[in-house]
């Protein structure tokens, strides 16, 4: 009974690459891909940005399941042990909520630098759409996110925003039932809330930034248009690998710098546990829904839902807007004066929430 | 993507421009500083993940007066946390067993009423003598013993009192 001996004569690593037949040439060659000089300035790194913050809610998430209990009995509870009664609890939470604020900063400066650089144009348009799909899920993420908490916050939150989906033409009365998991919100809402956070959405977000890097490795990344001198060749690009890899090195030690930072100074907190039976004088989403907070406060239900579809729409699908737009020969400057209306118009009701 | 391979130049071109002590010192610093930031917070996960080992806090649970236990005879009571815990009364002592059976976990039965006055453990079949020594099974192989609960007697009120630790309200079985 024996097994004739391998015919390899090599050392360790001639076997081991038996044993794993990849081709390591093919990751040289993916390593040695040319970026465009301008990745050199850190805010063309911000997509990268929120990979980096994307991970880092994936680690500190997974250590908070190890201690948090979905259910409307226990949540605020073992949430309150994680910030109290757990070694570095507060500070792994802190990360988690710091983190949380900094992704949705992140990617909608990332947003901002692609459409004012039109990077979002031919070919491009369909890693816009992903872009903005992923923007939807790190906005789902915050908000599921404050709802496992259980404070007056999260219960008054979940149910303001169930009966928002509730307002949606059409489809409205069942997306409420389905994400409230009956008519009211409740132990089935949390644990519906917790399988998204947890479950559905990192999945969905996993699939959507690898289309979207995948997007970015076969098309290249835009290059700026200059103006000025023609650049030779060799100065218009670096490697990813070493070069790029260690910028985005050093962004992430800064990130990761600045989030405990701001979990030493403002950790992470705990308001008064969820009662269904009081609505607070003083309730307030997170400062990234105060937009639409603010629209729900001067027009109509049905109004602000259907103006925040349409603008949804409209956002999503920008890039064939901007097309038909540039078709007409309504120049390239009407894009920049929509995109600088539609900020500052966010802008505008955001702090406008904040001050009242 | 080959035209622009050569553009860029080789890989590993850069680490070809001789090592000065400066640069040296420059890249201990780099790659020393990350370790170092990246540790910490690995350590820190870390120690998140596992519950500190600190002794638990006990309290005296009342657990009748001298005369509930006949001499001779076993009764179970239990802790705050719901396990049950052998109370054993002999001519001249009482003493108190966990009836977490010391091989792998499972619960003991006092078999004082099937008239062997031993106790059985029904996973592997350890059985112990009525002082926690083991007498066969898995547990006598391996020497292993009951794990005795402290008893405190009040003599004055003839009361027995066990220690067990100390669990929240609404921990409590």
């Amino acid at each position: 009974m024996s097994i004739a001996p391998s015919s390899s004569t090599g050392g360790w690593r001639a076997r081991l690459s038996e044993m794993f037949p990849f081709d390591w040439e093919l990751l040289r060659i993916a390593g040695a891909e040319p970026i465009p000089h301008h990745l050199k300035r850190w805010w063309f790194a911000l997509g990268g940005t929120v990979m980096y913050l994307f991970v880092i809610q994936v680690v500190t998430g997974i250590a908070l399941t190890f201690y948090y209990v979905p259910t409307p009995e226990e949540a605020y509870a073992s949430v309150g042990t994680i910030t109290t009664g757990v070694r570095f609890g507060w500070f792994i939470r802190s990360l988690h909520h710091w983190g949380s604020h900094f992704m949705i900063v992140a990617a909608i400066l990332h947003m901002l630098r692609v459409y004012f650089t039109g990077a979002y144009r031919h070919p491009r348009q369909l890693n816009w759409m992903i872009g903005a799909c992923l923007l939807v899920v790190t906005m789902l993420f915050g908000f599921t996110g404050y709802s496992l908490v259980y404070e007056q916050l999260s219960y008054w939150g979940a149910t303001v925003a169930a009966n928002i989906a509730e307002a949606m033409p059409l489809i409205g009365p069942t997306a409420a039932t389905f994400l409230r998991g009956g008519l009211e919100v409740g132990s089935n809402t949390l644990t519906r809330f917790y399988v998204l956070h947890i479950g559905l959405l990192p999945t969905v977000a996993l699939v959507l930034i690898g289309l979207h890097i995948l997007l970015i490795r076969l098309h290249g990344v835009t290059e700026l248009e200059d103006e000025g001198q023609p650049v030779p060749e060799e100065k218009r690009f670096f490697r990813f690998w070493p070069d790029h890899a260690t910028t985005e090195l050093i962004v992430g030690f800064v990130l990761m710098y600045l989030l405990t930072i701001m979990a030493l100074i403002w950790p992470a907190g705990l308001g008064p546990a969820a009662d269904p039976t009081h609505t607070p004088e003083h309730i307030k989403p997170e400062w990234y829904f105060y937009f639409n907070y603010r629209l729900l406060k001067i027009v109509s239900l049905k109004v602000s839902v259907v103006a925040t579809l349409v603008a949804g729409l409209a956002f999503f699908g920008w890039p064939f807007i901007d097309g038909w737009l540039i078709k007409r020969k309504w120049g390239r400057e009407l894009p920049l004066i929509i995109g600088v209306l539609a900020f500052i118009g966010f802008l505008v009701l955001t702090v406008w929430e904040s001050m009242t | 993507m080959a035209d622009d391979e050569t553009a860029v130049g080789e890989p590993g071109a850069a680490s070809e421009s001789p090592l000065t002590r400066r640069s040296w010192l420059g890249i201990a610093a780099f790659w020393g500083g990350l370790a170092v930031g990246y540790g910490t917070l690995a350590w820190q996960y870390l120690a998140f993940l596992l519950p500190a080992r600190t002794k638990p806090r006990t309290r005296l649970l009342f657990a009748g007066s001298l005369s509930d236990y006949p001499v001779g005879g076993a009764r179970e009571v239990h802790d705050l946390e719901g396990n049950e815990v052998l109370i054993r009364r002999t001519e001249d002592n009482l003493k108190a067993f966990s009836s977490r059976c010391p091989h792998l976990g499972c619960r003991v039965h006092w078999e004082y009423e099937q008239g062997s006055r031993e106790f059985f453990c029904p996973c592997h079949g350890g059985v112990f003598d009525a002082d926690g020594n083991p007498l066969a099974g898995p547990p006598a192989q391996g020497n292993q013993h009951m794990e005795e609960v402290k008893l405190v007697i009040d003599e004055a009120s003839q009361t027995v009192y066990l220690e067990v630790r100390d669990v929240p309200h609404q921990e409590r079985a």
